[in-house]
């Protein structure tokens, strides 16, 4: 069995409307206001991803690229599912969705809520169990996901501001 | 209680019924209508979809035959005809320059949508790269007796035109917005490229006299596979993905971007772009934060 010290962990800043999936132990790092971050993950195989998108759903115009909820957490399903992953032993963990905009007259858009609640839904859907999460708030949180444990760091952000 | 007073109290509930009747029958219309224009965007963006492999094997192929027909007469030309090939090599090198920028925006395309795309910042010389891509359209604009002219400002005071952002990405934007001013332009007619930068920001401003984006078109042009023309008699080629990459890249880069235009007079893209740093300010990657045990999901 390979030995992992702390140094053999890839380590990723994951961008908001990109997808990051990787069968090395890798350490993904994000920063969520109002965007979602999906994380997959496999016990079986050891191996997940993230996604970290920003509306919940794709309008039909722009480029149909993983900024939307509803493309973005397909995608990363379905990269997962081709490095051969059985759908059964998905497990999900959701996390951000937050309302930092509320203090700027805005909050008839929710968009936090609209993000998490297209995260969600397209779960059940896909009948991949909501294992833990943390969502909504008003503050912004900092996530670190470990594709090969599948455990999560969550760290909420306070006066500092966000970039979303 | 009155029974007066009683029977106002049933009148104005059943205003306030009928009142909220109306209102949420108002609602419901324009939820329906809603959905219905959902619907047809759907519809549309399924056709697009077919109208698009055929449109990009044409754009690929056709460049792809002409450099093969051409080639093949420069290898048959006879020596007292050497003069004939220079005009064939040229007509090679556009066909070929062509393609390239198309496959380059299909490769863009694809990997923003694959979610594979990241800023890579650093520090970019923003004259040098600017010329370079001027350069690559000078037999372009040749062809259509355009003049290219480039104004290069620093507020910073310095004589190099230094930025922190993503190379690549600030190319294929002017790339684009330059091919479309291009394609726009009308014979002998002029482009302006105007660059500032600032402290903590770039703006690159792309201008043509051209014929200018009606009210309507301005609705559509950032989105993918819209050509303001299409059809098999339309003079102007491309797939209508350019200035949806450049919305996605701008998108990326945190920038905005501004149209101003007239019909029959021409068209001003000016986009503004933030200085970028490697990592984002104040939060670092080292895992050196303290994390609690409830603090793990």
């Amino acid at each position: 069995m390979k030995f992992e010290t702390e140094e053999s962990i890839i380590k990723h800043f994951l961008y908001p409307s990109a997808i990051i999936v990787s069968t090395e132990p890798c350490e993904i790092t994000t920063i969520l206001g109002s965007c979602v971050a999906v994380c997959i993950f496999d016990p079986v195989r050891a191996l997940g991803g993230m996604n970290h998108y920003m509306l919940p759903l794709w309008n039909g115009n722009e480029l149909e690229s993983p900024k939307y909820g509803n493309v973005a957490i397909d995608k990363l399903i379905s990269k997962i599912l081709i490095l051969g992953c059985k759908p059964r032993n998905l497990i999900a963990k959701v996390f951000g969705g937050s309302e930092v905009f509320s203090n700027q007259n805005n909050t008839q858009f929710h968009i936090g809520r609209g993000n998490i609640e297209i995260a969600m839904e397209i779960l059940q859907d896909k009948k991949i169990p909501v294992v833990s999460s943390s969502l909504g708030g008003k503050f912004g949180r900092k996530i670190v996901f470990r594709t090969h444990t599948g455990e999560v760091r969550h760290l909420y952000i306070k006066n500092e501001h966000i970039r979303q | 209680m009155p029974r007066s007073s009683q029977t106002s109290k049933k009148k104005e509930d059943a205003a306030r019924k009928i009142r909220d009747y109306y209102v949420s029958r108002e609602e419901l219309s324009i939820l329906n209508e809603k959905l219905v224009r959902l619907n047809q965007k759907l519809i549309d963006a399924e056709q697009m979809k077919s109208n698009f492999i055929s449109n990009i094997s044409n754009e690929i192929m056709n460049p792809f035959t002409s450099i093969l027909g051409l080639s093949r007469n420069i290898l048959e030309v006879k020596k007292e005809n050497w003069k004939k090939v220079i005009a064939m090599v040229a007509m090679i090198h556009s066909e070929a320059f062509n393609l390239d920028f198309q496959l380059k925006n299909i490769f863009a395309a694809a990997k923003i949508e694959a979610g594979e795309i990241f800023p890579e910042i650093s520090n970019v010389d923003v004259k040098s790269l600017i010329l370079d891509i001027v350069d690559g359209f000078k037999y372009e604009a040749r062809k259509k007796s355009l003049l290219i002219a480039c104004s290069f400002s620093n507020q910073n005071k310095e004589k190099q035109y230094y930025f922190h952002s993503d190379a690549e990405k600030i190319g294929l934007i002017i790339s684009n917005l330059l091919n479309n001013a291009i394609k726009f332009s009308k014979e002998k007619g002029k482009i302006l490229l105007n660059i500032r930068v600032k402290a903590d920001k770039l703006i690159l401003s792309v201008q043509d006299f051209g014929k200018g984006i009606s009210k309507k078109n301005q609705q559509i042009i950032f989105d993918r596979f819209n050509r303001t023309d299409s059809g098999i008699s339309s003079v102007f080629r491309g797939h209508g993905l350019g200035l949806s990459i450049n919305k996605a890249f701008i998108d990326i880069l945190n920038g905005n971007c501004i149209l101003m235009t007239a019909t029959g007079k021409g068209t001003k893209f000016v986009v503004t772009l933030p200085r970028m740093e490697g990592e984002i300010e104040g939060i670092t990657l080292e895992g050196n934060e303290l994390f609690f045990k409830e603090d793990l999901f």
